[in-house]
């Protein structure tokens, strides 16, 4: 029982932080290394809250996101610029999360550097990461099917059109990033709070990795997609055991692999929803519906 | 005295030593329906990029509707109410052909990030207005009945009536339409010219058009300026531009080619 | 004084590498407008074929080097052809390819971490390096031998690209791809070479850093200095990924001597924060017109 509940939790916390990746990655194109690095910020954000200011958990947990947001800043405003590529974003986050990384390991102060934040009481239970969750992926819904979402959707394919047609490119993009901080922020809380014990070593590029795989995996422009992914990413390594250690070289191999020949991951541009469901269904009792957007909210 | 929508004062752009764009001057009054033609490289779509702020000018002044807008970013100049099309289709593939015009109306979203997080009654029923929006301006260009399909998979003539359609949803005062007819037919720009000119009558808006296809520029705009490496040639109504010697010359090759078209 | 001079020329001998290194990945990005994340991955490959050559087919010390080199070329170009060709010729989003790159430079570092071991193992068929005396300076010995082979190697290069008809073709594919397949050159030849190159230069580095530090399946991670170089130096330029490396080099050994070594990488992120803020396009900054 106990082994249950732990997956649920750690997959369950790994699906709040994919969740944020999609976001920025998977809708708005932004590629992202590093991401564990937000994670970080909020983990140890909410602990030292907690644990030397003692304040309440629910509050660390804010806090943890606001502070991975605002962080964020530091990456996203010299480098989301709208005549500046990609890569620059790419490459300044590769050097954010070692940055942050050297900095914690480096502080010994209230945190203790490399050697590990412990003494983190385990606050974080399977019901709080569900209903977390839950509100999550809600919330995240929503702002993709946003005018917000729809602009991010535009930047992505075609961001020259986007920018002439009036969308502001770098503050829709800050949105995003803010908001995949955010989600990461609080998922590093929420984990810091399971494991009840934090080091800088649990934050590293592989951590970035297995939130990347979620998306790729689940697909781009798809909520449902990698929120299954990031769950059945915690699952299977803890079923099947040599998987575990293979697992990075697989998941490289699976990006490529996915890339050359299903970019669009499990559900494709598709999100599981009423709306094409209820086309499938029309298609099998033959002719297509006639148009009634009218009545309808975001149109796919 | 007609509003002077667009004016451009010795505009000029240059990359390395090549000017791109030399001492052009331009005037577009309001409701008018402005061609520009001109051999390939003649800087037509630098002109476009210049005007709608994707590229800075280097000298010279453009003004739109009394205000500099030279080296203005895309999207300030886009919210002042320039719009365009573009050489290369510019759509967004993988959205539907609904969600594409929608951009046009939405590109500054009409609530704020709290009321779309928590999808507030604001939102929603700000929502279900761009949509309805969005297929009005569909059912004008004729694309009614493909909202919810993919504007990748569109036929290449309908991904052009796409493209004006999401400029015109953004309620422009100026509309930049680069080679619009590219790639049509002789019984396509037909129907195209009846379109546009359809359009014009209806809406009174502002157009400049770059076009290759002669017979649809002649046909269709009452006054015609004519670029050539970087220069206005000539500029005046389609007899004058038709009997303009330079302009005959400018074009040799190409204008016979269209004549027997 | 003398602190100074003396931190000078380390910074110069690893800001030499650090060139080197910038140019190799900025090769690539200036024709393919495209970041090739598994570059540092390369790095540890080259290091990996120079340690097994020596210390498992005990090779000599510096035909284990040019096996380095070829092992690394020779995986360079396969990921090139196998994974980004494809991509590239259908013509796929930047997002697709970047996904891509990353998902050879985890493959190839965590089958290095699980066939191999995380652990760290000295290079081997080269003892601990002596003191180079050059006045009132002292050069470690290797400082010294990688910066006159990155002088050499950025020399050659420069060679090569500015005066010989491959190199012309390079330069012609960097403005542009298209124009430059339809005016007769053979892109896929050129993208070859190019990454043949990128992959050869990742080795020299790599076993430089083998040397210096140790070889592990994580030494790829410096390849971070070199797209910083790049950013500084300009993205897309050569001249200004050499300008950047060595600028990088200089002031990070400056604040490691001066201030504190810990610190050194986050200068190099401050750095690059920087220049993002005030010079976006690095110091020799290429502007590139997207055709719109």
């Amino acid at each position: 029982m106990g082994y249950l509940n732990s997956i649920l939790i750690l997959g369950g916390i790994n699906v709040l932080a994919v969740v944020g990746v999609a976001v920025l990655t998977g809708y708005t194109g932004l590629f992202t290394i590093g991401h564990a690095a937000f994670m970080a910020i909020g983990g140890y954000t909410a602990a030292v809250l907690v644990v030397k200011l003692g304040q309440p958990f629910w509050l660390a947990l804010v806090a943890a996101g606001v502070a991975a947001a605002l962080s964020s800043l530091i990456v996203g405003y010299p480098t989301l610029r709208s005549k500046l590529k990609g890569d620059y974003f790419a490459i300044a986050m590769l050097g954010f999360g070692e940055a942050v990384r050297l900095i914690l390991n480096n502080t010994y102060a209230v945190i203790n550097g490399a050697i590990g934040f412990t003494g983190i009481p385990l606050l974080t239970t399977s019901t709080l990461v569900i209903i977390l969750d839950i509100g999550g992926i809600i919330l995240i819904r929503n702002f993709v099917i946003s005018q917000y979402g729809k602009n991010c959707v535009a930047i992505r394919e075609q961001e020259v059109a986007a920018e002439l047609m009036g969308i502001d490119v770098m503050k829709t993009k800050l949105w995003a990033l803010g908001i995949s901080a955010f989600y990461a922020g609080v998922a590093g809380g929420l984990f810091a709070f399971y494991m009840t014990y934090l080091a800088p070593s649990m934050f590293t590029s592989s951590k970035s990795s297995d939130l990347l795989a979620g998306v790729v995996f689940g697909g781009i422009n798809s909520i449902t997609g990698p929120v299954l992914a990031a769950f059945f990413l915690v699952v299977l390594p803890e079923l099947l055991r040599f998987l575990f250690v293979w697992r990075l070289v697989i998941y490289g191999l699976l990006f490529v692999i996915i890339m050359i020949f299903r970019p669009q991951g499990l559900l494709g541009y598709r999100d599981i929803n009423w709306a094409s469901l209820k086309q499938l269904l029309a298609r099998f009792n033959g002719g297509r519906r006639p148009s009634q957007a009218v009545t309808r909210e975001g149109g796919r | 005295m007609a509003e002077v929508v667009l004016a451009t004062r010795d505009l000029s752009v240059q990359f390395g030593g090549l000017k791109a764009v030399n001492r052009v001057n331009l005037t577009v009054e309001r409701g008018d329906l402005v061609g520009l033609i001109g051999p390939n490289g003649a800087g037509k779509t630098t002109i476009f990029n210049l005007i709608t702020g994707a590229i800075a000018p280097t000298e010279g002044e453009i003004i739109f509707r009394g205000r500099q807008i030279g080296g203005k970013r895309p999207d300030i100049l886009a919210r002042m109410g320039i719009s365009r099309t573009f050489q290369n289709i510019r759509l967004f593939p993988q959205m539907s052909v609904l969600e594409n015009v929608a951009i046009g109306l939405h590109s500054v979203p009409k609530y704020t990030i709290i009321e779309a997080l928590f999808r507030l009654p604001r939102a929603v029923r700000s929502d279900r207005e761009v949509n309805r929006k969005a297929l009005e301006h569909l059912a004008r260009v004729g694309l009614a009945d493909h909202w919810a399909d993919k504007a990748g998979s569109l036929p290449y003539g309908l991904q052009r009536k796409l493209e004006i359609a999401r400029a015109l949803a953004a309620s422009p005062e100026l509309l930049l339409l680069d080679e619009p007819a590219a790639g049509m037919n002789n019984e396509e720009c037909q129907g195209f010219i009846t379109f546009l000119r359809q359009l014009h009558r209806e809406t009174g808006l502002t157009i400049v058009l770059i076009e290759h296809h002669m017979n649809v520029v002649m046909d269709l705009c009452p006054r015609i300026y004519v670029l050539n490496l970087g220069e206005v040639l000539a500029e005046g109504d389609p007899r004058e531009i038709q009997n303009n010697p330079s302009v005959i010359k400018a074009y040799l090759g190409e204008r016979r080619r269209t004549a027997s078209a | 004084m003398v602190l100074f001079l003396q931190q000078l020329v380390t910074g110069l001998s690893i800001g030499g590498i650090y060139a080197l290194l910038a140019v190799g990945y900025a090769l690539i990005f200036s024709i393919f407008d495209f970041t090739n994340w598994a570059f540092g991955s390369l790095m540890m490959v080259g290091a990996y074929g120079g340690f097994f050559a020596i210390s498992a087919f005990h090779l000599p010390f510096w035909w284990g080097i040019v096996f380095a080199l070829i092992v690394a070329a020779a995986v360079s170009l396969f990921v090139e052809v196998v994974a980004y060709r494809p991509l590239r010729h259908r013509g796929a989003p930047r997002l697709f390819l970047m996904v891509t790159a990353m998902g050879v430079d985890i493959f190839l570092t965590n089958l290095a971490v699980v066939l191999i071991g995380g652990s760290f193992r000295p290079f081997p068929g080269i003892t601990k390096q002596g003191v180079v005396h050059v006045g009132a300076v002292n050069v470690g010995q290797l400082d010294l031998i990688a910066a006159i082979i990155s002088l050499l190697a950025l020399l050659a290069l420069w060679y090569f690209i500015e005066r010989t008809k491959p190199g012309l073709a390079i330069r012609a594919a960097s403005y542009d791809t298209t124009t430059a397949g339809l005016m007769g050159i053979n892109v896929s030849s050129v993208a070859f070479i190019v990454f043949g190159i990128s992959g050869a230069i990742s080795a020299v580095a790599g076993t430089f850093f083998g040397i210096k530090y140790a070889v592990w399946p994580y030494l790829g991670s410096i390849s971070n200095k070199a797209f910083i170089s790049s950013v500084i130096g300009g993205l897309g330029s050569l001249p200004g990924a050499v300008l950047g490396g060595i600028v990088l080099g200089v002031l990070e050994t400056m604040v490691s001597g001066y201030i504190s070594s810990t610190y050194r990488d986050l200068f190099a992120f401050s750095l690059l924060v920087l220049t993002l803020l005030f010079m976006p396009y690095g110091l020799m900054g290429k502007k590139v017109q997207e055709k719109i």
